[in-house]
C-alpha cells in the first residue's frame, strides 16, 4: 500500500465544540460587519494596500515565494476576523485584491508565483501507479508461471546455420 | 503544499480569479451624440449592458481598472 505524503501537520485543526467556548456574539466576526458591501471592502482594501509600509512588506513576501492567492486569501481571512467584513465579501473581492497584489509586484519588478497553475499538473499520481502494480500483481498471481514456460518448450527452436551456402530466410 | 498554492486546502480565490472574464465583458456603449431636448437620454445604456447590482459584475469592473493599468505598466505606457 502506498502511503501519501502529507506537510500539512495533522492535528493542527479546532478542538470540537472550540467555537462554543466563547459567548455569542464575543467574537469580532460574530457582530454586524464594519463594511457591508463590496464596494466599500474595496474602497478599504485598495487604499491600505496603497500605504508605502504595506507595499514594502508585501515585496519582502512576494520575494519569498509566497503565492498571491495565498496572500489574498490570507489578507481577506484577517478581514473576516477583525469583523470587518463577511466572509462572503471577502471572497468575491479576491480576485480584485490579486490584481492589486500583482499589480504591485509588477510595480516592484518582483517576480512572483501567482498560484493559479495546477503545480501537480503532468506529474503521475501515487494513486495511479498503486493502481497500476496491484492490476500487474494480480495479472502474475492469475498466469500458471509453469504452464507458460512448458509451452514455451515445446516450440521448435530455430536453427541457425552460418555456412555461406545456408539457404536464406 | 496542497491545491494551487494555498498551504491550507481548496483555495476559492483561484477560482473566482479564473472565472473573472473581464476580456469578455460588454464595453460601456459610447453614447451617441443627439441634439434636442427630446432625445433618448443614454443613462440606461450601461443598466442594459451589465447588472450593477451584482457585486461580482461591480468587483469585475473594478478589477479591469487595475488590469488595464497594469497591463498599461507593463507596456511602459503608465
Amino acid at each position: 500500500m502506498v502511503m501519501l505524503e502529507t506537510n500539512e501537520p495533522m492535528f493542527d485543526g479546532p478542538i470540537p465544540g472550540e467555537s462554543l467556548t466563547a459567548e455569542l456574539g464575543a467574537r469580532p466576526w460574530q457582530s454586524p460587519p464594519q463594511y457591508s458591501n463590496v464596494d466599500e471592502v474595496l474602497d478599504y482594501y485598495l487604499s491600505r494596500m496603497s500605504q508605502e509600509d504595506f507595499m514594502v512588506q508585501l515585496v519582502d513576501v512576494l520575494e519569498m515565494g509566497v503565492p498571491v492567492s495565498a496572500i489574498a486569501n490570507s489578507i481577506q481571512l484577517s478581514g473576516v476576523m477583525q469583523g470587518l467584513h463577511t466572509i462572503d465579501s471577502g471572497i468575491l473581492v479576491m480576485p480584485a485584491l490579486m490584481e492589486m497584489i500583482m499589480m504591485l509586484g509588477d510595480a516592484a519588478d518582483v517576480k512572483y508565483e501567482t498560484g493559479l497553475d495546477n503545480p501537480n499538473k503532468g506529474v503521475t499520481r501515487d494513486t495511479l501507479l498503486a493502481k497500476v502494480a496491484s492490476q500487474y500483481k494480480k495479472k502474475l498471481e492469475d498466469t500458471d508461471i509453469k504452464e507458460a514456460v512448458e509451452e514455451k518448450d515445446d516450440e521448435p527452436e530455430e536453427q541457425y546455420s552460418s555456412g555461406l551456402m545456408a539457404r536464406r530466410k | 503544499m496542497s491545491m494551487y498554492g494555498s498551504t491550507r486546502g481548496y483555495n476559492p480565490g483561484v477560482t473566482m480569479y479564473k472565472n473573472m472574464d473581464i476580456e469578455n465583458m460588454p464595453k460601456q456603449q459610447e453614447p451617441q451624440k443627439t441634439g434636442g431636448l427630446l432625445a433618448r437620454k443614454p443613462m440606461d445604456m450601461m443598466s442594459k449592458n451589465m447588472n450593477y447590482s451584482n457585486p461580482a459584475i461591480r468587483v469585475a469592473k473594478q478589477m479591469e481598472v487595475i488590469r488595464n493599468f497594469r497591463n498599461r505598466m507593463k507596456n511602459g505606457d503608465a
